[in-house]
């Protein structure tokens, strides 16, 4: 069992690889003559995903049956590189955590790949688009089964790649490959922060007792206090870039320039989570730095208020979702922030439902308007898209955090730890931010579905997406709504299933709180829902016109220039750097010294070309001259 | 012919070459005389790949005396720091001859000739002999940029002439006192480099030897402050000589560093390692950082490559194992992927007869196959995992960070720098929209497909499953470290005695 | 008796240079090359007789065969410079001129 087991972990990311290789080379082989039909792709594309799900639900079953303090699968493929110290294999380790995240990661992706065949299908390029959805799945998986940082680094680094390959997709446009390289250089920004912290691990610990999470987790008391800090800190670097917090958040939301199942995929469900993922990864690091975790999760909640301030200014239907992507991340980040690793991990569990559903959703909606993004345009499609309608109002309720629905349990976990674990700060915000999202998102969905149709062509031309993409929303739909009963808790008579599985994972702090103080908290949050809701129920749900934006909310809408800053701050600074060292440094600075040397001996030959007159006469004069000048010297030494 | 197999690789490119540029062949004949050259080169060179059995000595030793009074052998052999530079040479050169049809026959046989010397460069083990070879194999390049490069030829030919003049000059003065300081303290003559490690330089004088060694390589390489003649060097120069310069050459100097420098001069290096490792890693920033202002695709590529020299440079400064073991892959993975990307710069050229990247842009719709080669080896150049470059760069500021910090946490911006001018340029060449001059650019011919393979897998192959590489060099680096520490541990001692001593007067 | 021989020589050597130096045809200052190396040719008979020795004259044979190789090659310069420019002044060459 446990043999078999491990043969699937090797074999889990490289079936979406396999199946990237193949497509990839089947369309660059046959992009220059007749293209194969798009159906050879559609089936290929999804071989590998759904059979790396079915192998993901082995693994998990199996794994399910071992003993919980031996709930680890290893299996070394092979050795990647070994100098000195440094022993890096391609190995790849299920645990609870990992388990769970490979579970959804397989499952969704396998779903957003079936929903691409209908929503690509009119795509010139359905070939390429499908290998580099395999790419970042297989990258994805690494990422997740990595039995140590280097390996989770190509997996890391893997996702970004497709992140940008899939953003500047539409790459004709500028502005979308603008967009990528934007994700790209922002993510490599964070990638900095996590080579570094993986550098002081390895010098710290890894060097002497292996560089594997096992043996790390084994002796990450043996790390100092301090460098401790600096490991966490730089790695939380690399999980701002990934995740998308403060102050690496700004490519987020440009990113949603891709096709809509690339947002729900990567910049939603999945990739994005990354951050969080390798935060439970290394709270055996966390746990002994609190200062770490406090800083973690004051960035990560601070992160949730902007984005939802942000949010609920926005005008594209992808933008209102990824700044709620944004938000939700904060708030997972808040919860690993304060110990509550299950908390946090639940959310990005629950969340890669009910957001990948909504993105999903959005983009049937768009694909049904013809590529129309803009709310203000659309309006009184609820009946003609009942099914996405419907889809979309299970998403938007788990997202504002409505009982019973998944997002509600997994966010009032998260607030409930906060709270009890004493970052009361933290909690208000939190409810704060609770009730701008519902606010925004019923915002999204009383423009979108409820009112009058404000573009009456579009509208009468609007229907239904084919069940290739309806299929997988309902799917979601089902999950957004029963997922957070995994983790029901203890409070309705629940055994917090999740929780208990991640715990040999990861290491949770369990507040010790009274049941008066968790009914405290979970009405605070419900209030706050209601609060939000009826707020965007009373201004949208008649249907309005576009607003006119001022003062605080036109700030809010450009949000808060926070993009120019950057651009006046960083990017201006760093052009202009590039152009000066080459046009005035390089040249008059550096290259000085042979500039000088040729000056000099270009100076000196001005002076000696005066007696070069070119006639033959004055040769002969300085030759006689020598000549005597010389026998008169000899004539002297003679004597 | 196979006992002299080393000597077999360098001299039949000669020939080769010297006959190409005296006897009267076509031109047609002189490439297809290049290509099966460089072949059989390759097939020696994997034969001694398969041969090479890695404990961490010299391997398929030649040893005669070539001139006995001074004690001068004509001496060659290979181990693991030289073993991927030769390889890498090998490997890449049939490519050139595959891609560039139109040239003349003195373009064929400068390369040929240019193959030889470096061959032998990097196999000699006498330094008169290596001194040899290093200036030999300089003059076709000075030739190829001078006769076949760009519009700014003359003035970029006579920029890399008087640098490297120099650098040389100054490495055979140092020569020579090394020979004389052997002569003195063992009362016989010698070159030989491996007895070399056995030599006690003191004083300034040895300072002074140990610059004018560095200064040669430093330009070569070229560390910061002398990196200023390879942007006009690699824009003007016709495309094979750039692969040429690039790939192989540029890594000679970091080989020779390794060589020649760390076991000669162990303290000293040691004492001016960090100033050295500063120069790599600034030297690093300040050309990633010139790149991005670049409106040249060519010159682009020459400020990245100067910009990855600096950080491969680095890992000889910081002396442990692991960054030297990732400057040696390094010098293969960047070697491929640098060399590849000039390759393409040089079809991009010959097609579009613009080197200007405002004039391009739409190719990736036009030509996939070339932009999914070019992307690869882009993406290995930035260091992305499963790519040759990473490897090397993850190593590289692994063994930085223990070193100092400061340097590794600056080293670590290269991660960054990279992208920031290659995507850009990505950007501007190969995506958005086509126009009048991109519109008739066609893809690569199945010539040049399979031409280009061999180092397209090789980078991802690199990048995959590296070990078998890193087993056949670790070793010998581990060797270097390990004499280099004990250089150190006997200079500290030194220090220690004389302070004892002090105390007791 | 020799100091007259040697004087002469040096009279002709001197003015062998007067002519190269000041006089502009090209002709002109051939010949007053072949001025000189006549003197030359005179002091080196001079010494012979001097020391009784024929090593001067094996020299001065030897100049003369020079001269007249010398001659001939310098003629056919002339001609050509003379195709060349139409003029034999010397002061029209100066391509040397810094």
């Amino acid at each position: 069992m446990e043999h078999t087991a491990q043969f699937y972990l090797g074999l889990i990311p490289l079936m979406p690889l396999i199946g990237a290789v193949v497509i990839g080379l089947m369309h660059v082989m046959t992009c220059r003559g007749d293209r194969l039909p798009n159906k050879l792709y559609a089936v290929l594309a999804c071989v590998g995903p759904v059979v790396s799900c079915i192998m993901a639900f082995q693994v998990f079953a199996i794994l399910r049956t071992l003993p919980v303090e031996h709930r680890i699968l290893v299996h070394n493929a092979f050795t990647w590189f070994s100098v000195g110290e440094l022993k890096i294999s391609m190995g790849f380790m299920a645990d609870p955590l990992s388990a769970l995240m490979l579970l959804f990661v397989t499952f969704i992706g396998s779903l957003i790949h079936v929903y691409s065949i209908g929503y690509m299908a009119d795509d010139k390029t359905f070939a390429k688009f499908f290998a580099y959805m395999n790419l970042f799945l297989g990258s994805m998986l690494i990422l997740v089964l990595g039995d140590g940082p280097v390996v989770m680094f190509v997996g890391w680094e893997g996702v970004g790649l497709c992140s940008y390959l899939l953003i500047s997709y539409y790459n004709e446009d500028q502005s979308n490959v603008l967009a990528g390289n934007k994700a790209f250089i922002v993510n490599r920004i964070g990638d900095l922060g996590f080579v570094l912290g993986m550098a002081f691990l390895f010098w710290g610990i890894g060097a002497n007792n292996g560089f594997d999470y096992v043996s790390l987790r084994a002796n990450a008391h043996l790390l100092p206090p301090a460098m401790t800090l600096v490991v966490c800190l730089l790695l939380f670097v690399g999980a701002t870039g990934k995740s998308a917090q403060i102050p690496l958040y700004v490519w987020l939301p440009d990113a949603m320039a891709g096709p809509t199942p690339v947002s729900a995929l990567i910049h939603a469900a999945t990739m994005v989570t990354a951050g969080v993922y390798m935060v439970a990864r290394f709270s055996f690091l966390y746990a002994h730095v609190p200062a770490a975790g406090e800083i973690v999760a004051w960035v990560g909640i601070l992160t949730a208020l902007l984005s939802a301030i942000y949010g609920m200014f926005q005008d594209d239907i992808k933008k209102v979702l990824a700044y709620s992507t944004v938000s939700q991340l904060g708030y997972m980040f808040a919860g690993v922030g304060v110990a509550a690793y299950s908390a946090g991990i639940f959310h990005v569990f629950t969340h890669a439902f009910f957001k990948a559903l909504l993105f999903l959703g959005a983009g049937s909606v768009i694909y049904a308007m013809h590529h129309e993004q803009n709310i203000w345009k659309m309006g009184g499609l609820k009946k003609k898209l009942p099914i996405t309608y419907l889809t979309m109002l299970v998403g938007a309720l788990a997202l504002s955090g409505c009982p019973p629905f998944s997002g509600f349990f997994s966010k009032d976990e998260i607030l409930f730890s906060a709270y009890a674990n004493g970052f009361k700060g933290i909690w208000m915000i939190g409810v704060l931010v609770a009730g701008m999202t519902a606010y925004y998102t019923f915002r999204m969905i009383f423009v979108v579905f409820w009112g009058e149709p404000k573009n009456k062509s579009a509208y009468d031309h609007a229907h239904e997406p084919p069940a290739v993409m309806t299929v997988p929303l309902i799917i979601l739909a089902v999950g957004a709504l029963l997922a957070g009963f995994l983790n029901f808790p203890a409070l309705f008579g629940g055994h917090q299933l999740v929780s208990q599985w991640l715990a040999p994972s990861v290491l949770d702090h369990h507040p010790h709180a009274e049941a008066a103080t968790e009914w405290m908290a979970m009405g605070a949050s419900v209030a706050a829902f209601i609060i939000g809701i009826s707020i965007a129920f009373v201004k949208f749900a008649k249907g309005v016109e576009m607003p006119v934006f001022s003062g605080f909310a036109k700030f809010a809408y450009h949000k808060f220039y926070v993009d120019e800053l950057y651009d006046f701050l960083l990017v201006q600074p760093y052009k202009t750097i590039g152009a000066m060292i080459w046009e005035h440094f390089d040249p008059d600075v550096t290259d000085g010294p042979r500039k000088a040397t040729a000056f000099l001996y270009g100076m000196a030959g001005s002076a000696f070309k005066v007696i070069q007159t070119g006639y033959v006469r004055m040769y002969a004069i300085y030759m006689v001259i020598g000549l005597s000048l010389i026998s008169l010297l000899i004539s002297q030494t003679l004597n | 012919m196979f006992e002299h197999i080393l000597s077999s690789m360098i001299f039949l490119p000669i020939l080769a070459g010297l006959i190409l540029l005296l006897a009267p062949v076509p031109k047609n004949g002189s490439r297809a005389i290049g290509f099966v050259v460089s072949v059989a080169v390759l097939i020696l060179g994997l034969k001694l790949y398969a041969g090479f059995n890695g404990a961490g000595g010299m391997e398929f030793v030649e040893k005669c005396t070539w001139i006995k009074s001074l004690g001068i052998h004509y001496t060659l052999g290979v181990d693991g720091i030289s073993l991927l530079v030769l390889m890498a040479g090998a490997v890449l050169f049939p490519t050139i001859f595959l891609l560039f049809s139109t040239k003349t026959k003195g373009y064929y046989g400068n390369l040929l000739i240019a193959e030889g010397a470096m061959t032998g460069a990097v196999c000699a083990g006498d330094l008169i002999l290596f001194y040899i070879f290093w200036e030999v194999m300089l003059l076709p390049i000075f030739f190829m940029i001078g006769l076949y490069g760009g519009e700014g030829k003359i003035s970029a030919t006579l920029k890399i002439t008087l640098y490297t003049i120099a650098g040389s000059l100054l490495m055979l003065a140092a020569i020579i006192f090394i020979g004389v300081s052997y002569h003195t303290q063992f009362g016989v003559w010698s070159f030989d480099i491996a007895k070399m490690a056995g030599l006690r330089l003191h004083g300034s004088m040895a300072v002074l030897a140990f610059a004018g060694f560095m200064l040669a390589f430093a330009i070569k390489i070229p560390l910061f402050p002398f990196h200023t003649w390879l942007p006009d060097a690699y824009t003007e120069a016709p495309s094979a000589a750039t692969f040429v310069l690039s790939a192989i050459m540029a890594k000679i100097g970091v080989y020779a560093v390794i060589r020649f420098v760390v076991p000669v001069f162990g303290p000293e290096f040691t004492k001016y390692a960090l100033i050295l490792a500063y120069a790599g890693v600034i030297g690093m920033m300040y050309c990633g950082i010139a790149a991005i202002a670049q409106k040249d695709f060519k010159r682009m590529l020459a400020f990245s490559s100067a910009s990855h020299m600096g950080i491969i440079a680095l890992g000889i400064f910081c002396m442990n194992v692991q960054a030297l073991t990732g400057t040696l892959f390094q010098i293969v993975a960047h070697a491929t992927s640098t060399g590849a990307l000039f390759l393409f710069a040089g079809i991009l050229e010959e097609r579009m007869n613009t080197r200007k990247i405002a004039d391009l842009g739409g190719i990736a719709g036009k030509a996939p196959v070339f932009a999914m080669f070019f992307a690869i080896a882009m993406l290995a150049s930035v260091g992305l995992p499963g790519t040759s470059g990473f490897i090397g760069e993850f190593l590289i500021i692994l063994g930085a960070i223990k070193f100092n910090v400061i340097i590794g946490v600056l080293a670590g911006t290269s991660l960054i720098i990279g992208v920031c001018y290659m995507l850009w340029m990505f950007q501007r060449v190969f995506f958005e929209k086509v126009n009048e001059r991109t519109e008739k650019f066609r893809d690569l011919t199945s010539v040049e497909v399979f031409a280009f393979l061999p180092i397209i897998i090789l980078i991802v192959v690199m990048g995959i499953y590296p070990q078998p590489f890193i087993k056949k060099i670790e070793p010998a680096a581990k060797i270097q470290i390990s004499s280099l520490l004990h250089n150190m541990q006997v200079a500290d001692l030194n220090v220690l005695e004389r302070g004892r001593n002090q105390e007791k007067k | 008796m020799i100091l007259n021989y040697l004087t002469l020589s040096i009279v002709l050597f001197c003015l062998g240079i007067l002519g190269v130096i000041s006089r502009r045809n090209v002709f002109t200052v051939f010949m007053s090359i072949e001025l000189m190396l006549n003197a030359a040719n005179l002091a080196f008979i001079s010494f012979s007789r001097l020391h009784v020795s024929m090593d001067g004259h094996v020299l001065a044979l030897m100049i003369i065969a020079v001269a007249a190789a010398e001659a001939a090659l310098a003629l056919a310069v002339v001609i050509l410079l003379h195709k060349h420019k139409g003029v034999l002044d010397t002061n029209i060459f100066s391509l040397l001129k810094g």
